[in-house]
């Protein structure tokens, strides 16, 4: 089977800003995916969550579009849209039926220009509240909600940019200003930090003369600081473990570990590894743990790619009521070391390729998806290519590929285990007195 | 003489619209097996992963209420087994060909389907045929896939969201009818399900003209109907008699309001709303502009006023729940536990607002645009567009459906959505339910007046596990 080559041009305006097009006419839709290089790495201490926070200030309005307009305007022209952020990056993306393509272009150029124009105490008050509760919802009050902060705490050191969480801590939302939305966005939001990516139904002329139009006007920062991470061993050199009372009816373990960073080989054969032991139903810790032991309610393994230091490979296994966390720990432990010391089969391997390859295919139909890659391979790895290289890196991958790789990584010295357990206790007073500790 | 600012001159003219390329649902071909289903074939050149659906007009809406839960499970269960091969085979089979074989039920349908590159697509059907007319239902896969069930119910009982979906339905639903509780069943039924159970649920048949074979995607170098009659010509998908109808009964004769305690909670889950109305109601459309406007848009009436104004939420919605029967409607938002009177005294406030005047000229342009200009990313590949066709026979609408809705949607007026509002939006016959610290919020909720506050006290979900 052939994946469809994605083709694309690549070019710079002469402010920085670099400008991937792909052209596709199957459908009357394009894709507009802006990604801006900086993420919650690039936060100072005593400023967590900003980037994110800063994320929604670009939805509040400026200059020539008013406060929640970019949304209203996007939605009545029949496009979807959004923006995220994470450690590495922030990204602002709207899919669009084509013919309304120019104003997606324009709105995203009057943000990267005007932003501060439109600032005010109150829209950053608001957009605070939005974002504290944010993060009540999809992690104070969410069943095993700290684990990524916490794994991620024990995984980087304190003071690492991977150390804390993108959603921040509420102290630091609470003291953000309008001088540090200022002082950001004249920092990093800027042409030369920035890739955009538009693929789908357009006239790759007529893009290019758009953008030079409403971006080729706004200034370049020549002064964007480099950005220094803490240099670190890829393995941790010791297992760390938390129990963590929770109010929640089975116990969970979450294991990480820190695996090579994003573009390395290796990186590709622990996507594969992660994939025979625990890809759906015919994965070795599912056999193992929910279907044979039937000690286990679900198991999961994937990476994390970061940019700037060590990724992060990780899973998690949920007890069932009459089993252990140990025992489930125990068969868990057991299935990664084996991956580490015996080569998996042929059979085995093959099939977790063949999935990985319909998944590159159905991802890849939809345009948003392709401009999201793009960018990303763009930003990250400086080369939008690498989009069409996905595959043949997965189908290279060996057998001994994937046992070197784990054996390496999948080691008790790199781990940090979470052992989630029912509290029988106030969940207050438990959490009070682990940080008093 | 003014200085010219280049910035200004290219940004100081918000652009118009180009003219839009036309974009027409992609036709489905409707032809029949020789034993009678529906074969829907859909040609999408450029399009080389193949997306096939069985649809089985048999769904959890149908089952007796004794047995809840098992249509889903059944469904669940038709990949743990064949007369051919135990489920790692299967699993085995299926991942060679980088095929995903997929089963599962919803409330009006049992849908088994693969999505595997067009090279494959034979073999791959080969395998869907054999999980569709040959299950086993191992009686160990049988009692572990229930056992995970009956686990991710007691989950459930923490997750917010969830646990304040269940308590909404068991609220707006009459004891008895089966939306009162979710399609994939409740602890009572669950508990008792086992593999001559499954196999019973999905033997059932209902009306043959609601089943169908839906397949699309890059058919060009395909002979679907040969490779599709000789598995599925003669499967027999209905029983020719339509089972009566469920009863779906209105649980509500006023506003009741249910606390559910969940200790030292942060926020407050909110779910307000009532019984809906079904899929083919001819104010279908009228009624999706107005919760569109209501809750379906960002810039919504209740997301503006709920996150946008007031910080208390991440985010606010309501919508209707399409089903062959009135499915429920709600507004949504999870507030800080603060707000959580004020976010409901302004959520209830919306909900009033809308019944007295029709939305402003705006209001009904970006709620049309928005749902008409959206029409084509929604269907951009396969997979979307099957299910779509699917839909059309699940729900019994008419072939052009499709095809009518983007005009449909033009044509509904503001009075449509005032109207539509009056007839299918209650105000003053609610389920109010907030899943948060009730010994943080009781006090003022029985205040509010809303109406009488019935608290929830559960046994902690730790113990009951253990």
């Amino acid at each position: 089977m052939t994946i469809p080559t994605v083709r694309y041009t690549d070019e710079r305006l002469p402010n920085g800003l670099r400008l991937v097009i792909s052209e596709d006419h199957l459908v009357p839709v394009v894709a507009v995916n802006l990604w801006y290089d900086v993420g919650s790495k690039h936060e100072q201490p005593g400023k967590t969550g900003f980037a994110h926070l800063f994320e929604h200030v670009m939805f509040q309005g400026s200059r020539h579009v008013a406060k929640t307009e970019h949304f209203a305007l996007v939605q009545a022209a029949g496009g979807s849209l959004n923006g995220s952020t994470w450690l590495d990056r922030t990204n602002y993306y709207e899919t669009v039926p084509s013919h309304q393509l120019e104003l997606a272009l324009w709105l995203e150029a009057d943000r990267m220009g005007t932003l501060l124009e439109a600032l005010s105490q109150e829209n950053l008050d608001n957009q605070r509240a939005v974002v504290k509760n944010e993060k009540r919802s999809s992690y104070d009050n969410q069943p095993y909600g700290t684990w990524q902060e916490k794994l991620f705490g024990h995984l980087f050191p304190d003071g690492h940019p991977y150390h804390h969480p993108t959603i921040g801590s509420m102290e630091d939302l609470d003291a953000a200003s309008l001088e540090d939305v200022a002082a950001f966005f004249r920092t990093y939001y800027a042409p030369n930090n920035a890739v955009v990516s538009i693929v789908g139904d357009a006239d790759p002329g007529q893009v290019r003369t758009w953008v030079h139009r409403y971006f080729g006007p706004l200034a370049a920062n020549p002064a964007i600081p480099a950005f220094h991470a803490q240099p670190l061993p890829l393995t941790l050199g010791g297992e760390r473990r938390e129990t963590v009372p929770d109010r929640v009816p089975l116990p969970r373990i979450y294991v990480g570990y820190r695996a090579p960073t994003l573009g390395d080989r290796r990186l590709y054969a622990l996507e594969l590894a992660a994939q025979v032991l625990a890809g759906g139903k015919g994965s070795r810790l599912h056999r193992r743990l929910v279907r044979d032991a039937q000690i286990a309610q679900d198991v999961a393994m994937f990476g994390l790619g970061f940019s700037s230091g060590p990724s992060v490979f990780m899973g998690w296994a949920t007890v069932r009521p009459d089993a252990t966390a140990e025992a489930v720990e125990a068969g868990f432990f057991d299935e990664l070391a084996r991956i580490g010391r015996d080569a998996v089969s042929d059979d085995e391997l093959g099939r977790a390729k063949a999935l990985i390859e319909t998944d590159e295919l159905a991802a890849l139909q939809r345009v948003s998806e392709r401009a999201d890659r793009l960018s990303m391979y763009a930003t990250l790895l400086d080369d939008p290519d690498e989009i069409n290289r996905q595959l043949e890196r997965y189908l290279a991958v060996t057998p001994e590929d994937v046992r070197a790789a784990c054996a390496e990584c999948l080691v008790p010295d790199n781990r940090v285990v979470l052992t989630y357990v029912p509290a029988d206790v106030d969940v207050d007073a438990v959490a009070e007195s682990t940080e008093a500790a | 003489m003014s200085v010219i600012d280049p910035v200004e001159s290219a940004l100081g003219v918000r652009p118009v619209p180009g003219t839009p390329r036309p974009f027409t649902f992609p036709a489905g071909v409707r032809g029949r097996l020789s034993g009678g289903l529906a074969l829907v074939t859909v040609h999408l050149p450029g399009r080389p992963l193949i997306s096939a659906s069985l649809y089985l007009p048999n769904g959890a809406v149908d089952e007796p209420a004794a047995e809840g839960g098992a249509t889903v499970l059944a469904a669940r269960a038709l990949t743990e087994g064949t007369l051919r091969r135990d489920a790692v085979a299967l699993t085995e089979a299926s991942e060679r060909l980088g095929a995903s074989l997929r089963a599962e039920a919803g409330w009006d349908a049992t849908v088994a389907g693969v999505d595997v590159p067009a090279e494959r697509l034979g073999p791959a059907l080969e395998l869907l045929a054999e999980l569709v007319r040959e299950p086993a239902f191992p009686e160990r896969e049988v009692e572990r896939l229930r056992d995970q069930r009956l686990n991710d119910l007691l989950q459930a009982r923490v997750d917010p969201a969830r646990r304040a979906e269940e308590a909404f339905i068991e609220t707006i639903y009459a004891a008895g009818t089966p939306y009162a509780r979710v399609a994939g069943g409740r602890r009572e039924t669950v508990e008792t399900l086992d593999a001559g159970i499954l196999r019973q649920a999905y033997g059932r048949r209902g009306d043959p003209d609601r089943a169908a074979f839906v397949i699309g995607g890059d058919l060009a170098d395909l002979d679907v109907v040969g490779l599709v009659e000789p598995l599925f010509g003669d499967l027999v998908v209905g029983s020719g008699s339509s089972a009566a109808s469920p009863r779906v009964e209105d649980g509500l004769d006023r506003t009741r309001v249910r606390l559910v305690h969940r200790p030292g909670a942060v926020q407050s889950e909110l779910r307000v709303g009532h019984l809906g109305l079904p899929r083919r109601s001819p104010d279908y459309h009228a009624v999706t502009v107005m919760a569109m406007i209501l809750g379906g848009l960002f810039n919504s009436r209740l997301n503006m006023k709920l996150r946008e104004e007031k910080g208390y939420t991440y985010g606010a919605g309501a919508g209707y729940d399409f089903r062959r029967f009135a499915g429920p409607f709600s507004a949504r938002a999870a507030v800080n536990t603060d707000a959580t009177v004020p976010a409901l005294t302004d959520l209830l406030a919306e909900l009033r607002r809308i019944r007295e005047a029709a939305p402003s000229d705006a209001e009904m342009r970006a709620a049309r645009d928005y749902l008409v200009g959206v029409f084509p990313l929604r269907f951009e590949t396969p997979g979307p567009i099957v299910g779509a066709l699917g839909g059309l026979l699940t729900f019994g609408l008419p072939a052009d459906e499709l095809d009518r809705y983007r005009p449909a949607i033009n044509a509904v007026t503001g009075a449509d959505v005032l109207a539509a509002a009056r007839t299918h939006l209650h105000a003053e016959r609610l389920a109010v339910i907030v899943v948060g610290d009730a010994d943080a919020v009781g006090a003022d909720l029985e205040k509010a007046g809303i109406g009488d506050v019935e608290v929830v006290r559960e046994p902690d979900p730790a113990a009951e596990a253990a």
